[in-house]
């Protein structure tokens, strides 16, 4: 009798072990494998050379074009956390439980369209003869140029990850005990060192994790620096692209996207490690 | 209270929630250095009160003095008023001595000041060594001294305290008891204590307030309240009490056509109570007129044993014995006993003259 209950509970692990067995792990080493192959006559042959790390880490481009990537998904980051809080903190706080629902569900609906329909809706928006470029108009400025530009990838990247940074920051905010945020004031807390002493700290998790899925999906994305930033200076999703394109170099390709998850890797694991580091 | 102004005073005080009153019209002066325990049944408004003079409500009427100042809207962070939570509220990502240096660091005290007092209130609570723990790993008697050192760190003039005891075990509640007079006497401040337990509120203050319906319905000793309560809703919430009816002739009251004893009380119908320890139990019936009443059923009181009974009319009757005369009484559900009291032991909660 006792055996049957210890195997039962391991046994819906199973189906998702298979999952990601069959479409992460897998991939993930083949991928790994392929950046050790070979390329001759525009076909792959599976070899074990490290030409291709040899010819990709020692490259200018590369490394420009990792920086580029590295800094914009932490500026995305950064004003994706920035400009939702102010929203998170009035959804958490100062609306109804009906009208924080209501938002909530408005924050999905971005979801239900192609992201990058939203990205060829802001192509129209912010062309030079666009609406945008039309209100600065009226107040006798511009026209400016705003696509094909860092200021075109960033408004992207924030189009993609606002409504999850702002969704994360909401339930972080409004899960917070509020006699916690009563304590502070009663211990002499003005508002403002309220909100800096308690009510980030006490959040701090929820705020981490807004930034680093900012990050993540910001710098994965190709969308944004393809149809806003004009591929210029090209990103590492960029530079996949142009390196599958240029004589079948998928095993080059394969030491780019490498590098870009060992960075996701660092990144993910040293900020779920800060979010929940307990303070000596 | 000795004749000075008072520390706080509370006069016609009301709050409402739209059309729901939470506390309506109240007066009370609270002395320096005195304990004042304010009691009542959930939604009574005594959590309400207290919060107000917190400044973490504003009242919708009346005023609030404190120290001789109106403090109806004086913004929470700007008095010092600290207050214990029922949950405490210690800050979970600060350790202990942060969660106790908290206000200090507020009030922008020097660095090297906030660690020598942090030091003396963790020695003062009985908590060196624990400078560093984090709050998750603190048992609750230590979470509620912690709680405590926090509050009372800025020195203030009083500290007010929401039902911070429930949540203990009961071995832990009378020491935590211990501390909280200690610490009353020794630093001669004023501690407003919001509780539902009639224990808690007796062991400790000076005077207790008994609310009910968002009034006051009785201020007064902790022995006044249990020997005198005002009306039937204080002697209710008392408990241990029997609340007893009839009609008085000739110094003695008819309770179901049986005779007792009622001293200095004229001619009239009464409602009268008696306290559980001034009844007296006769096994077979006494000389003197008694209630037959059936036993029902006992509960361990810690100084006596409380015996419950039933009475004629359903009425319910309690008697608090001593261990060693309960068991000469061998009681069992359903067996008679007799039930008297002396002639000065009851206390008059209503009384009309004449009319019969």
């Amino acid at each position: 009798m006792a055996r049957i209950p210890s195997i039962y509970p391991h046994v819906w692990r199973v189906p998702l072990l298979i999952w990601q067995g069959l479409f992460f792990v897998g991939p993930l080493i083949l991928m790994v494998a392929m950046s050790f192959w070979l390329v001759r006559n525009y076909r792959m042959e599976p070899d074990f050379v490290l030409a291709n790390w040899e010819r990709m880490l020692t490259r200018d481009y590369f490394w420009s074009a990792y920086q580029v990537t590295f800094l914009r998904a932490s500026l995305a980051a950064a004003l994706a956390s920035l400009f939702a809080f102010p929203a998170s903190y009035a959804l958490a706080f100062k609306v109804s439980a009906t009208a924080r629902r209501w938002a909530i569900f408005f924050l999905i609906v971005p979801f239900f369209t192609s992201y990058l329909v939203r990205v060829y809706a802001w192509q129209v928006l912010l062309a030079e003869s666009g609406p945008v470029n039309a209100v600065i108009g009226f107040a006798g400025m511009g026209p400016f140029t705003m696509l094909n530009s860092g200021f075109g990838a960033m408004v992207g990247y924030l189009t993609l990850v606002m409504p999850l940074v702002v969704i994360l920051q909401t339930f972080s905010l409004a899960a917070i005990d509020r006699n916690l945020i009563e304590a502070a004031w009663n211990l002499g807390a003005s508002p403002r060192r309220t909100l800096v002493r308690v009510i980030v700290p006490a959040a701090r998790v929820g705020l981490i994790l807004g930034a680093v899925f900012a990050f993540i999906l910001s710098f994965g994305d190709f969308v944004s620096p393809f149809y806003l930033g004009g591929s210029k200076p090209p990103t590492l999703s960029i530079l996949i692209i142009d390196t599958t394109k240029s004589g079948q170099q998928w095993p080059r390709a394969a030491v780019v996207a490498v590098m870009m998850i060992l960075t996701l890797f660092t990144v993910a694991f040293a900020a779920v490690g800060a979010a929940y580091r307990r303070k000596a | 209270m000795t004749g000075a102004a008072p520390l706080v005073r509370f006069s016609q005080v009301r709050k409402s929630y739209g059309a729901i009153e939470a506390v309506r019209g109240i007066d009370l002066d609270i002395g320096r250095g005195e304990f004042v325990a304010i009691m009542g049944p959930s939604g009574c408004g005594k959590t309400t009160t207290l919060r107000m003079l917190a400044g973490l409500e504003i009242p919708t009427a009346g005023t609030i003095t404190i120290d001789g100042r109106v403090t109806n809207r004086l913004p929470a962070h700007e008095r010092d008023t600290p207050l214990v939570w029922q949950s405490l509220a210690l800050f979970p990502f600060l350790d202990v001595a942060q969660n106790v240096e908290f206000g200090l660091k507020m009030r922008d005290v020097p660095r090297a000041e906030r660690q020598a007092r942090v030091a003396l209130w963790l020695e003062r609570l009985g908590l060196e060594g624990f400078e560093h723990r984090p709050i998750d790993q603190l048992s609750g008697g230590q979470k509620q001294r912690v709680a405590l050192a926090r509050s009372l760190i800025t020195e203030p003039e009083m500290l007010l305290l929401d039902e911070p005891l429930s949540a203990l075990d009961a071995h832990l509640v009378v020491r935590m008891q211990g501390v909280l007079t200690r610490l009353q006497k020794e630093l001669g401040i004023t501690f407003v204590y919001v509780t539902h337990s009639q224990s808690e509120a007796f062991a400790m203050s000076d005077r207790v307030v008994i609310m009910g319906h968002g009034e006051i319905v009785q201020i007064g000793r902790p022995r006044e309240i249990f020997r005198a309560p005002r009306n039937r809703f204080v002697a209710e919430f008392v408990g241990h009490n029997n609340i007893l009816s009839g009609t008085v002739t000739q110094g003695e009251i008819d309770v179901d056509g049986v005779r007792l004893p009622l001293a200095g009380v004229s001619d009239g119908p009464a409602e009268i109570v008696v306290a559980a320890d001034r009844m007296e139990i006769y096994g077979s019936p006494p000389s003197s007129p008694a209630l037959k009443a059936a036993f029902v059923s006992e509960e361990f009181a810690g100084a006596g044993v409380i015996c419950h009974f039933e009475g004629p009319g359903d009425l319910e009757l309690r008697a608090q014995v001593p261990e060693a005369r309960l068991a000469e009484l061998s009681p069992e559900p359903g067996k008679p006993f007799w039930l008297a009291w002396a002639a000065d032991s009851p206390h008059v909660l209503t009384h009309r003259e004449g009319r019969t």
